[in-house]
């Protein structure tokens, strides 16, 4: 014999809107349909030439989606080029100025006393525009080579190294002293000697501060990158394309340009991620 | 004696000072050596002496303006529009975030955009916001307030998250209305996020500002750099821009620092 158990419900009925509200599987899937749609209406704006009624332009200045990415088949080779030029830039200046402003700020941490000044004077390079530095660092570097395309890279890779720099040394030096109260204590009570705690308790604590760090200075030092090309010596660069083809107004080269510079921005960001995601395996 | 001086050591802005004396004759002993092997040293590295000589003479480098003048009438030009788009920017993030609070969809809608703002090198997109707008003063100002707009709007969101459930609790049992809920506890949560935010727009802005000048001759700074760098007038123009940008930069992120100070009385205390 069967028996239908069957459960009173206490109190109001849900509304279906309610119910669909707290569904776990539909939370989830909204994550990526709501952007989704957004995604799709601006895109149908963009195609219908809604965004260009909008802003008072034409399909010349803002040309539309499919001619893009066909202008991006078309130079592909050239756009390679370009991207592998900025991204160079980007990615050494990131290199060198992460690792010096971590070397800094370990030095900090190790002398507080002579150090945190100094600290304080990099912050200040950190507001420090871009346009200032730039043409500053392409004099210094005219007998660095006498290949334009070197030495304008390098003063690039200058301006880029010092923007990370001043940001990762800010966070690093948070992750290497703002450790919880009892770790350092635990340290005094196992008579430690300062090079052991550096290298045991801060170091390790100051792994998830780096990637702070980098998610602020990786799409930096692609910006920086991009606006120091504007006035760099020899022209190279998806920053510098961007603005050569404006000057000759081939506005549709330009913006493959543009889509090309935010692909680099967004699979920089991916790799970052993915980095992220294997080195902060164990504090999870 | 000894005494006093070890205080003085002791205080906190003075190994800061030590640091910016360092830099001083670290830039002079460059200075010298630049100038004993260089044609014109005054491209690559003047004598700081020598900038601050430029700053204060009353020689004139354009028509009817002597250095200063020059510097100061253009930066008045770019620093407005800077401050007009920053402004703008941090408004709109400002609503953006609350927006985004208050609807769970138009949050789920724009978060992963918002990302993606950030990471499309915006100042690429100057020469573009150009074309359309077709105006430099619009431009300086609407890529102005792009680039503050995602550094306020993602760190106000933060901040609006950050309030811990309790204290959500209580103003249900205080059974308060979501407009109570919103001016006592989740604005003032979020406004160190939202300073925060500031502090990362503000160089930004002039920057944006500084470099959209460079695209079109129309007086103001970045105008006025490029001009100097190719000889159009004394490179010591250059020069004074160089540091009066710095100073900017650094003056604004201080001035905000204030600012937060002043409109949060809970830091006064501590």
């Amino acid at each position: 014999m069967e028996y239908e158990v069957k459960l009173k419900k206490v109190g109001r009925k849900k509304t279906l809107r309610q119910r669909i509200k707290e569904n776990k599987s539909w939370q989830n899937l909204s994550t990526f349909i709501w952007p989704l749609v957004f995604g799709l209406i601006m895109i149908g704006l963009w195609q219908k030439e809604v965004l260009h009624s909008w802003f008072h332009t034409d399909t010349f200045t803002l040309p539309l989606l499919n001619k893009i990415g066909g202008i991006m088949g078309d130079i592909h080779e050239k756009l390679l080029e370009n991207t592998i030029s900025t991204v160079q830039v980007a990615f050494w200046g990131l290199l060198i100025g992460s690792l010096l402003g971590y070397l800094i700020a370990v030095f900090v941490a190790i002398f507080p006393k002579v150090g945190k000044g100094g600290l304080s004077v990099i912050g200040a390079f950190a507001s420090v525009p871009v346009v200032a530095m730039a043409p500053v660092f392409n004099n210094w570097t005219k007998d660095v080579s006498t290949d334009a395309g070197f030495r304008s890279m390098v003063s690039k890779i200058i301006v880029v190294t010092l923007i990370c720099a001043a940001d990762m040394g800010l966070n690093a030096y948070r992750g290497l002293t703002e450790i919880k109260p009892y770790s350092e204590d635990l340290m005094a009570i196992y008579a430690a000697p300062k090079r052991v705690t550096l290298w045991k308790l801060r170091l390790p604590n100051s792994v998830p501060y780096v990637f702070t760090a980098l998610k602020v200075s990786v799409p930096a030092s692609i910006m920086t990158a991009i606006v120091s090309e504007y006035f760099a010596e020899y022209i190279t660069g998806v920053g510098r394309q961007i603005r050569e083809n404006i000057v000759l107004a081939q506005y549709s080269t330009a913006w493959a340009y543009i889509a090309t510079a935010c692909l680099i921005g967004v699979v920089a960001y991916i790799i970052l991620m993915v980095l992220q995601s294997i080195c902060l395996k164990r504090y999870h | 004696m000894k005494r006093k001086i070890k205080r003085i050591v002791e205080k906190p802005w003075f190994s800061s000072i030590i640091w910016i004396l360092i830099l001083i004759a670290l830039w002079e002993v460059g200075a010298v050596v630049v100038s004993n092997t260089k044609r014109v040293p005054e491209n690559i590295l003047p004598h700081l002496h020598q900038i601050l000589g430029a700053a204060l003479s009353g020689k004139t480098v354009t028509a009817d303006m002597t250095a200063t003048q020059a510097v100061l009438s253009s930066a008045g030009l770019t620093l407005f529009r800077a401050l007009l788009g920053f402004f703008l920017g941090a408004v709109i993030g400002f609503l953006f975030a609350l927006l985004m609070k208050l609807s769970g969809v138009i949050e789920k809608m724009l978060f992963p955009y918002l990302m993606l703002i950030q990471l499309i090198p915006v100042l690429g997109l100057a020469p573009i916001v150009l074309a359309i707008t077709g105006d430099i003063n619009v431009s300086r100002v609407v890529i102005a307030s792009i680039l503050s707009f995602y550094p306020v709007a993602t760190n106000t969101l933060a901040g609006f998250k950050s309030v811990e459930k309790e204290k959500y609790d209580l103003m249900f049992i205080y059974a308060a209305k979501p407009y109570y809920i919103y001016t006592k506890v989740l604005i003032p949560a979020a406004l160190p996020y939202f300073f925060t935010g500031l502090k990362i727009a503000a160089p930004m802005a002039v920057t944006a500002s500084i470099l959209v000048d460079t695209l079109q001759g129309d007086g103001g700074l970045g105008c006025l750099l490029s001009q100097s760098l190719k000889h159009a007038m004394s490179i010591y123009v250059f020069w004074l821009i160089v540091f009066f940008s710095a100073f900017v930069g650094i003056i604004i992120s201080k001035i905000i620092g204030w600012i937060e100070y002043g409109v949060s009385p809970w830091k006064r205390r501590a």
